[in-house]
């Protein structure tokens, strides 16, 4: 096993290594946060929340431990628990789903195709969604997913071709019912 | 229910997937990575202490600990074992007012600065705190620190509370000293103790002969480094090696410095 650098700085005591990790890894767990959610100011906090348990975890865990951590898929995985318990809670008590936040400025064409994905992404069974956004969206490789999730590569390669035949489906039905394009 | 999976559109939707930078990090991503830090890290900065220099961690709520170390990364591991929390340098900006004002009350200024004693036991908290007050120039017995902390004859676990105090200087446990008025152990070692007190003007050699003085004038007997003492006469000063010494001699203890009788 390869280990991460960080990973034996953070147990050294670095004191510049939390920012980095931080710094690090913020941009992706947004991204993941944002696909499943579609929301800013949620994906902000969610990311948050991961990021403040992570850090007070990593304050309570030996050296040792530290020094073979895996941090991205344990990132992940952490991420991944807040943003599922964050459905379950919208699921529990259905507001108004929030607009698409639009990603940067200047809407175009391959803009708009890659928020009608989100859309559909989020119309998804959940696990499915987990699976095709880490996978395609995170280019997060399969023994990283199966650590972040829990579940055997063999599962996730299903859940991930599943949910890719299922967003097929789906953008065919929008095309032919809107004709969009 | 599995389609064929090569076709087109499924690969257009793969590739769309794929470019992630699609969706922008907020544009404010520093402050809030500063804000996911802020909430779950404390933060350190070296200062000048008359023990030489030393680390000073921060929470939320005060100073949490003080410490020399080799190196930044040896401090955050010690407080990471102690405290269970990871260390981040303090930013410039925020910590400079109370990097100034920690400094000073190192030196023995009196001055207040926000210490954070809620890791400790409510027994740890009241010796503490108790030891807190105990002014410079001033020193106190074991025994007096145990009975004011509510826990009369409890001098060997106060011994072992000013063992592990996490800010020393700050909780001034090098004024505590033991109950013959030897200066007794310090952390930070003997030697260092003994050139703290005489820093603060207290001189170890006549703690050592008579911890306790009292005055035929008003018939009270008092700490030797208390105020009022230190204002007998040399005419009229009468040494103790203990209290009960002076009280068999019909002195009464002070009812500033409440000597223990016990001593």
């Amino acid at each position: 096993m390869v280990r991460d650098p960080l990973a034996m700085r953070l147990a050294d005591g670095d004191p510049r290594a939390p920012r980095e990790l931080v710094e690090r890894h913020y941009p992706e767990l947004y991204r993941y946060a944002f696909a499943m959610l579609r929301d800013r100011p949620a994906a902000e906090d969610m990311v948050h929340d991961a990021f403040e348990r992570a850090l007070e975890a990593l304050g309570r865990y030996p050296e040792e431990r530290l020094r073979d951590m895996a941090l991205r898929p344990w990132l992940y995985r952490i991420t991944l628990n807040v943003v599922r318990n964050r459905l379950k809670r919208v699921r529990e008590a259905p507001i108004e789903e929030a607009p698409a936040a639009s990603a940067s400025d200047e809407p175009d064409d391959s803009r708009e195709a890659f928020l009608d994905v989100l859309a559909a992404l989020g119309r998804l069974p959940e696990r499915q969604r987990t699976a095709v956004v880490l996978r395609y969206l995170q280019d997060v490789p399969y023994a990283e997913i199966s650590a972040a999730t829990g579940w055997p590569e063999g599962t996730a390669k299903t859940l991930v071709r599943r949910g890719l035949a299922r967003l097929r489906d789906l953008m065919i039905v929008e095309d032919k019912d809107g004709g969009r394009r | 229910m599995n389609k064929p999976f090569d076709d087109r559109a499924v690969e257009r939707v793969a590739e769309l997937l794929q470019v992630a930078e699609r969706i922008a990090p907020p544009p404010d991503l520093a402050s809030l990575v500063e804000r996911a830090l802020g909430g779950a890290t404390d933060s350190f900065f070296d200062a000048d202490s008359p023990i030489g220099p030393v680390y000073v961690a921060v929470g939320a709520a005060g100073v949490r600990y003080v410490a020399p170390a080799a190196s930044a990364e040896e401090f955050a591991r010690g407080y990471r074992r102690r405290f269970g929390r990871l260390l981040v340098e303090a930013a410039e900006d925020k910590a400079e007012d109370l990097k100034l004002r920690v400094s000073a009350a190192l030196a023995g200024e009196r001055i207040e600065v926000p210490v954070d004693l809620s890791e400790t036991t409510p027994f740890q908290r009241r010796v503490l705190e108790t030891v807190r007050g105990i002014p410079g120039g001033e020193v106190r017995p074991y025994v007096w620190v145990a009975r004011e902390a509510g826990a009369p004859g409890a001098s060997r676990a106060v011994g072992n509370v000013m063992a592990n105090n996490p800010v020393p200087l700050l909780v001034p446990c090098h004024r505590v000293i033991r109950n013959d008025g030897r200066t007794g152990s310090y952390a930070f070692g003997a030697g260092q103790k003994i050139r703290l007190l005489e820093r603060e003007g207290v001189s170890p050699r006549e703690l050592a002969k008579a911890p306790y003085l009292a005055t035929p004038t008003t018939g009270i007997v008092c700490h030797a480094t208390c105020r009022d003492a230190r204002r007998i006469r040399p005419e009229n000063r009468r040494h103790f090696r203990s209290v009960g010494e002076a009280t068999a001699a019909g002195y009464r203890p002070c009812k500033v410095c409440r000597p223990v009788a016990a001593a």
